[in-house]
């Protein structure tokens, strides 16, 4: 039955190729933009190199003080604190502390400036997330106490500071005039991962800011790493009953400290736009998200609905002929049901296939730098949920037209309308 | 005919309100992307003031070194920059140089008291040495730039912009020697065009420059704008950086071309308009086929319609014009619905834009909507145009 419907789609899609074409294109178009936003918004928040383990990571990358009068002081963490009070965490496999920000220097190499974005961590960042090393090793743990001068650096920065990738480690890079032995060289990670992207990376201890102050905020932030998903939310826990035994550090002026470990989704959204950062604080802007998307998606259903509903008229006589045969209304519903979400699939492949275009585009101009787009098994069946979506949705009004059309004026050739 | 047609239109309103309300929606976008689209360009379009190509921007940090020892420094900097072969000019300056992402204003008041006139804080505020006029070609229109006179001044030289004339003094009205209240002292020497310091997309403020003379302690501490030689590349940067470390390890600096950070300026600025010029194209393609679509429509339920004028002696031109012509009668009908909301921004006065901004949105709209609406109906009125009247007749 099945099959004899797809036939049937098929053949009144040739009858009018003009228009089907158009269908198809406001199809396609919108499939094309609503993919090529998910792709980005699943490249950014999605797990994907380095934070391929998503689910079983907890970033803590912010502290809230409460003043007893009004207003908030919110920031990232000051290393002895976190190394004081976060480290010692008895559920996570592994913690790591780094900055939360990076920084830009500057390195000169022949008549060239190069500014890259650095960003310095301890030895467990590398154990923590899944960087893809292209040659030689992370720094260890002694290299960060001792403090040494050495470095990781990404793929571009190899090949514009030493001309190749390969054969590097072990070399001297520059940066502010103060030399670094290169240790490793990693794939590019695209800006959009914020929470490990640098060009290049340094021991945390490397650095002339004050490691050993007291304060609770400063600019480093921890990962935290569980040992399975089912763990994180006693590591949530753990950290937040941890949060709530620390001392106000003027209990005058400040009434509450807060601080939340979220998963990178939330702790990415949170953080860029502006929301509280609490555990399902993106929330509302998810929500938003898809209200947009929704409403994106009408204007093009409202002309598809248009259409099916000019194609009814069109196949009075047929729909006529079958009513008097016996077809019951449900039946003739759910077959123009059928046509129409076979369109829309075939809308969808050409919007898959269009959206790989401009995800293909915007890699070539590197508008996000280092970015490597695709699609992926999610972004497919984020695909296949749209066209249905709209299928049923442009599909129902038209299909409960039909099914209503009187057979006896049909086949008089009467289109009413 | 005209008539006529408004008439036809009229009556059948009901019928055809999905179509315009569509395009009631596709004006309001396109008016919505023509405002912002206008306003950048009329900001774009303003005179700059400045010539920003071979200067570079020095901003340096004395990190932790006292501050009774910093002037010092800063003047041992100074010395030795304005010394380094490749460097052409130096000028001190406060933070917010050209491009910057720094933002520095004040409100200005002249006469305090009686016949007082005050600007808002919207004023941009620069204190700058005596080299920046010959350094970054800024146009003097009256009075003088700062020179050695004003070491001596117990006041606080300034020089103004055009923008800041026109919108404090009466026109021919003397400018040279006033002394305004704020900023406190200030007496102003002479008139430049333009210095826009927040860059091109940004509507051009009124400025005030006050005078920064070798010995001040007070402001313009930390900032350099300096001049190269055509040609001056990366090695110049490393020499100029490695100076300043030499002088003190403490201070660190950041070298930038003014056309570097123009660049990334652009870039920020236009990110959001282009990704709303994008989503207006999206709305438009799809206001477009649904007027295929209901057109398409329309003209299948009237061929029994057409083809009776067709045997009345109509020519196919004819028909096809009137096509056409209904959907340009639609079009109105949206578009002055449209107006109608468009009209309350400029009369409301939203986002404090110029009026001209959003009379040029509200002509492009226009003219874009009837082109979309005629493109859109090309190929059904040449079907309408195609109907045979002995078939259309015979089809009952």
């Amino acid at each position: 039955m099945l099959l004899s419907y797809l036939k049937i789609a098929w053949k009144v899609l040739l009858r009018r190729k003009f228009f089907t074409a158009i269908s198809l294109f406001g199809i396609s178009f919108t499939l094309m933009i609503l993919l090529v936003v998910y792709a980005l918004f699943d490249y950014t928040l999605g797990p994907h190199a380095p934070e391929r383990r998503a689910d079983k990571l907890l970033f803590a990358s912010r502290i809230e003080m409460e003043y007893k009068t009004e207003g908030i002081n919110r920031s990232s963490m000051g290393y002895a604190f976190l190394v004081q009070h976060v480290r010692p965490l008895r559920t996570p496999a592994k913690v790591s502390i780094s900055e939360s920000n990076w920084r830009e220097t500057v390195a000169y190499v022949g008549n060239q400036t190069l500014k890259l974005d650095q960003k310095r961590t301890d030895a467990e960042f590398w154990q923590v997330l899944d960087f893809d090393f292209v040659a030689g090793r992370p720094y260890n743990q002694r290299e960060v106490r001792d403090a040494a001068h050495v470095a990781v650096i990404n793929e571009a920065t190899a090949r514009r500071y030493f001309g190749r990738t390969l054969g590097v480690v072990g070399r001297t890079i520059e940066l502010d005039a103060r030399p670094y032995q290169v240790v490793g060289v990693v794939r590019d990670v695209p800006l959009l991962r914020f929470s490990s992207y640098a060009d290049v990376w340094l021991p945390v201890t490397v650095t002339t800011d004050d490691l050993h102050s007291p304060d609770y905020m400063g600019s480093h932030q921890a990962i935290l790493l569980a040992r399975s998903p089912t763990d994180v939310p006693l590591m949530q826990r753990e950290y937040e009953q941890m949060i709530a035994r620390l001392p106000l550090p003027d209990p005058v002026k400040f009434k509450k400290i807060t601080s939340e470990p979220l998963p990178l989704r939330t702790a990415v959204l949170t953080r860029y736009m502006g929301a509280p950062q609490v555990p399902g604080g993106d929330a509302p802007f998810l929500r938003r998200l898809l209200l947009i998307g929704l409403l994106f998606m009408l204007l093009p259903a409202l002309n598809l609905v248009n259409i099916n509903v000019s194609r009814t008229l069109e196949r009075s006589g047929e729909i006529g002929v079958r009513k008097a045969f016996g077809a019951t209304a449900s039946r003739l519903v759910g077959q123009f049901l059928v046509e129409n979400i076979f369109l829309t699939f075939l809308g969808a492949l050409l919007g898959v296939a269009l959206a790989a275009g401009v995800l293909h585009v915007l890699n070539d101009s590197q508008f996000f730098p280092y970015s490597n787009f695709g699609l992926n098994s999610r972004v497919f069946g984020v695909a296949l949920a749209i066209a249905l979506l709209f299928g049923l949705l442009s599909g129902a009004y038209p299909a409960y037209k039909l099914s209503k059309l009187p057979a006896v004026q049909a086949l008089k050739g009467d289109l009413g309308g | 005919m005209l008539r006529h047609l408004f008439t036809l239109m009229w009556n059948r309103k009901r019928a055809n309100g999905l179509l315009v309300l569509e395009i009631v929606l596709a004006f309001v976008v396109l008016f919505a992307v023509g405002s912002v689209g206008a306003y950048l360009l009329g900001n774009y379009q303003a005179p700059l003031g400045f010539e920003y190509d071979h200067v570079w921007h020095i901003q340096c940090d004395p990190g932790a070194q006292p501050e009774r020892e910093q002037f010092a420094t800063w003047q041992q900097i100074l010395r030795q920059v304005r010394a380094t072969p490749g460097v052409l000019s130096v000028a001190r300056s406060s933070g917010n140089t050209p491009y910057s992402t720094n933002m520095n204003t004040t409100s200005v008041v002249l006469n305090k008291g009686k016949d007082q006139r005050e600007l808002p804080p919207q004023v941009d505020y620069s204190t700058v040495g005596p080299e920046l006029r010959e350094l970054m070609h800024l146009t003097l229109t009256e009075g003088r730039w700062f020179d050695r006179r004003d070491e001596a001044s117990t006041r606080r030289p300034a020089v103004i912009t055009e923008a800041l004339r026109q919108a404090l003094f009466r026109p021919g009205e003397p400018v040279i020697g006033r002394v305004l209240d704020e900023p406190e002292n200030a007496q102003i020497v002479g008139v430049i065009s333009a210095y826009r310091q927040s860059g091109e997309l940004q509507e051009p403020r009124p400025g005030i420059l006050l005078y920064v003379g070798p010995q001040d302690t007070a402001s313009a501490r930390n900032t350099l704008l300096v001049r190269v030689q055509p040609g001056a590349g990366a090695q110049l940067e490393k020499k100029i950086s490695d100076e300043i470390r030499a002088i003190n390890p403490t201070w660190s600096s950041t070298i930038a071309p003014l056309a570097e950070e123009r660049r990334t300026q652009l870039k920020q600025g236009l990110a959001i308009p282009v990704l709303e010029g994008v989503v207006c194209v999206f709305l438009l393609v799809n206001v477009a086929l649904g007027l295929f679509g209901v057109l398409w429509l329309n003209i299948n339920q009237r061929r029994a319609e057409l083809g009776v004028r067709r045997a009345l002696g109509a020519t196919a031109a004819a028909i096809s014009w009137q096509v056409l012509g209904e959907i340009l009668v639609l079009t109105t009908f949206g578009l002055v619905l449209g107006l109608l909301v468009a009209a309350q921004f400029p009369l409301l006065g939203v986002f404090n834009v110029k009026v001209e901004v959003y009379l040029t949105a509200m002509v492009l709209a226009a003219a874009g909507l009837y082109m979309l609406a005629t493109v859109c109906a090309l190929y059904p009125s040449q079907l309408a145009a195609g109907i045979q009247p002995a078939v259309a007749l015979r089809e009952e």
